[in-house]
């Protein structure tokens, strides 16, 4: 006990100048995120590994015996340190680079008791760049149920590090691994360690005259790293990359063949270690994951049962998300309906009302979806099967430049873009992620629906065909034409897009196994969290924003007119008080910036059969699509019927004319909107999420653009062929 | 007598040793994951029309494309 208390003194001192840092590193699917939970409780957040799109979770730790605080960074599984995927580079970027910010004290290994073989690759890597280690070895419990049972004493000797049993479910061994990270902070500065890797004469050569030139390569085998990896490396500079490649060409190193040498190597010293204590019983019997996919992966069955859950899901969204969305929205009315009667009646109330808190509710009301689809698809990750659907659909979407799991991203597209953009997370190639991203939104999503349902109507009766409904297949025939687009444009974006990312799908198919439901609230609430604070942020401004120009005109004596006017043709045509405010309403919008917006762009938006009054409508369908509804109320001076009484604007709309004397809304004209809400980019929340999911503004700026001109020419098309 | 077979010239159930891969890239990244030569592997199943592939090694359930199929040679006996 002296011993521990010395070293948690020790640990005192040192965190007097900074603090401690331990990195949690391990192949996929070894428990990693579990045991982070254990440790860093909800004391953890999301940030970035900079100039990469993947995510670097952090934590804090106490440690027992008054240790203080250390820091936790969770790094992202990889199998070794040949990357690759961009988030398998992050780790290799960090630990061949002693000067990086996140470059760890010490690591905590997380290794899978039931696949030792394969995880102790990378442990064997990490031995050899001689950072002080602690090696957890979990799923003990289901290694158990195979007849494998851990030595720790021989493992911990063959290998030269001390091992703990963990079980991330229970918490079991977690208190045991802490003492041992005591132990680790006060071991600083570890004795010279004997290679487990033995280079052959090239690889030796090699390392040494790099070493002689770079200072930072102050290990064998980290120099040996770069040697491999010098031109991804971002760390180095041009003048190094320069001179590592000379050292590699003058001694002739073949990076591939060594490295394939180097993992061959590793295994054949591993091999007989585990042999010591790993009685390998491979049994011919089916477990029971053998007999899920027997089920689940069948060429039929399988598709048939991922739609039967993405339908499920699909369900569930449109169900149980529409009670809380409608509590939050009823909790924002009944707000802004409270403070316009209390508080005065000047452009400030306006402002917070139908400003901030209009805009706040638009972020606030997509959490239930966000919450029940991010908690759904967690779900599946957890007992393994997303993998599955990897295997099934990957054929199918590599034709379009996607992946298997893209298509888990456009079938949430139905329901709402935003969540299904940050569901594409789990795609690990950069290309294949973009992608799903760019063309997600053109999946026909759920606030498209009231605009659809209010122009339906002006291109088919409501009537039936056979025993079709016709506006319902015209409704259908919307959905398909998002789908089709959205394979369209994954097409042209593959042909377009360049990536050095190399395609991979050689992906481990994890046994399956119960929920950890930790796991799946501490990622669903990490999800949410990230969506407020960021994607919030820009949504707010562009409403308060959109509240300003619709507000307020550059023309005061048009205002005053307005008032005037007003006061006289509502005594002339006796008008109740509501049609007079309605008619103020309607006017103000008109000489309003928006209206000016309206205007200016209608010669634009005329070859589509539109006039001014869409044209602002197009504006306020911004803050989100179904806006458009509420904006034709007030444009026609019937906005006190409220948005949800679309018959009388629908019937308002029917008796609006041109200036010749036609009706404005033609089967042609309402048919090119609706082809217009299909393909266009109307949604400020989804740019916003592009923004964070892709760290810059280039992409949804082209994601803007591309389905702009797809709407513009789409809706050109038909106008004209219909008109 | 033993022959060898590409994988993805196998039939569901087929089991063969690992004998070498012929892509070095795809070779190390199937090491990585445990994939070594003398392993037995068994194509479980595989998604018709060129689709991906079921396999077991020892343990280990893992897919892979037909595209990477085509660079794992395999001793049947």
């Amino acid at each position: 006990m002296s011993n521990l208390y010395a070293a948690s003194r020790l640990h005192q001192i040192y965190m007097a100048s900074k603090t401690f840092t331990f990195a949690l590193v391990g192949n996929p699917n070894a428990g990693k995120s579990s045991i982070f939970n254990q440790l860093t409780g909800l004391r953890q957040k999301v940030g970035n590994f900079p100039g990469v799109t993947v995510d670097k979770k952090t934590g804090l730790m106490t440690l027992p015996n008054d240790g203080g605080d250390v820091r936790i960074v969770d790094l992202p599984g990889t199998y070794s340190l040949y990357p690759n995927s961009q988030d398998e580079r992050v780790v290799l970027n960090i630990l061949s680079n002693p000067n990086d910010e996140s470059f760890p004290d010490a690591i905590i290994y997380i290794a899978d008791l039931t696949n030792l073989e394969r995880h102790l690759l990378l442990f064997s890597q990490l031995k050899d760049l001689n950072i002080p280690l602690v090696l957890g070895v979990g799923m003990m419990d289901i290694a158990a149920e195979q007849n494998v049972f851990l030595d720790k004493k021989i493992l911990s000797e063959k290998l030269n590090v001390n091992v703990v049993g963990l079980n991330g479910r229970t918490g079991e061994g977690v208190a045991e691994l802490k003492v041992e990270l005591l132990k680790l902070i006060a071991s600083k500065g570890t004795p010279q360690y004997k290679m487990f890797f033995q280079p052959n004469s090239i690889e030796l050569k090699t390392a040494e005259e790099i070493r002689l030139r770079l200072p930072q390569a102050d290990n064998i085998y980290r120099a040996i790293l770069l040697a491999h990896h010098a031109p991804q490396l971002p760390f180095l500079t041009n003048f190094e990359k320069a001179q590592i490649r000379q050292v590699t060409e003058s001694e002739k190193f073949e990076s591939i063949r060594f490295q394939i040498n180097e993992t061959l190597q590793r295994f054949d010293k591993l091999q007989p270690i585990l042999r010591l204590f790993f009685q390998k019983t491979t049994s011919n019997s089916a477990n029971l994951t053998d007999k899920i996919d027997r089920i689940v992966t069948n060429s039929v069955a399988g598709p048939l049962i991922f739609f039967t859950i993405l339908f499920i899901i699909f369900q569930s969204i449109f169900v149980f998300a529409e009670i809380p969305k409608e509590w939050i929205e009823t909790i924002f009315t009944q707000t802004n309906v409270f403070l316009k009667a209390h508080l005065p009646q000047v452009w400030v109330t306006d402002l917070l009302t139908d400003g901030i808190i209009a805009g706040l509710s638009g972020v606030l009301v997509f959490i239930p979806q966000i919450t029940i689809l991010f908690f759904l698809i967690t779900l599946l990750e957890e007992v393994g099967y997303m993998a599955r659907t990897v295997y099934l659909f990957d054929r199918i979407m590599q034709k379009f430049g996607l992946n298997g799991r893209s298509i888990v991203a456009l079938v949430s597209s139905g329901a709402c873009a935003i969540p299904a953009i940050m569901s594409t997370r789990t795609i690990s190639n950069w290309k294949e992620r973009l992608i799903t991203i760019m063309v997600s939104p053109l999946i026909s999503c759920s606030a498209r629906i009231p605009v659809y349902a209010l122009l339906v109507g002006f291109v088919v009766p409501n009537e039936y065909w056979g025993i079709f409904n016709k506006q319902g297949l015209v409704f259908g025939a919307l959905y398909l034409l998002g789908v089709v687009s959205a394979l369209f444009a994954a097409f042209v974006f593959k042909l377009i897009l360049k990536t050095n990312e190399s395609t991979f799908l050689a992906i481990e198919l994890p046994e399956y196994r119960l929920p950890h439901w930790k796991n799946v609230g501490l990622t669903v609430y990490e999800k949410i969290k990230s969506f407020v604070t960021e994607a919030g942020k820009v949504i707010l401004i562009v409403s308060v924003v959109l509240w300003f120009l619709a507000s307020f005109s550059p023309n005061s004596t048009a205002i005053n007119q307005i008032q005037v006017d007003a006061d006289r043709i509502s005594v002339e045509k006796n008008w109740s008080e509501t049609e007079k405010s309605d008619f103020i309403s309607s006017k103000k919008l008109e000489v309003s910036y928006a209206g000016y917006f309206g205007k200016a762009i209608e010669p634009a938006i005329q070859p589509l059969g539109f006039d001014w009054k869409i044209g602002i409508a197009l504006l306020s369908s911004f803050a989100a699509r179904e806006v458009f509804v509420g904006t034709m109320a007030t444009i026609y001076s019937i906005g006190s019927a409220g948005e949800d009484d679309s018959k009388s604007i629908s019937e308002r709309m029917k008796s609006e004319l041109r200036p010749d004397g036609t009706p404005m809304y033609s089967t042609a004209t309402a048919l090119s909107l609706l082809i217009f809400y299909v393909f266009a980019m109307q949604c400020m929340s989804t740019l916003a999420v592009v923004k964070r999911e892709t760290k810059s503004w280039k992409w949804p700026i082209i994601q803007f653009l591309f389905m702009g001109v797809m709407a513009y020419l789409g809706s050109l098309l038909v106008y004209n062929l219909f008109k | 007598m033993s022959h060898f077979e590409t994988l993805d010239q196998f039939k569901d159930g087929e089991i063969g040793i690992i004998h070498k891969f012929t892509d070095d890239k795809m070779a190390s990244k199937l090491l990585s994951m445990g994939v070594l030569p003398g392993k037995s592997l068994r194509l479980v199943r595989r998604v018709p029309f060129g689709g991906g592939l079921y396999i077991k090694v020892e343990e280990c359930n893992i897919a892979v494309r037909e595209a990477e199929a085509q660079h794992i040679v395999l001793e049947i006996f």
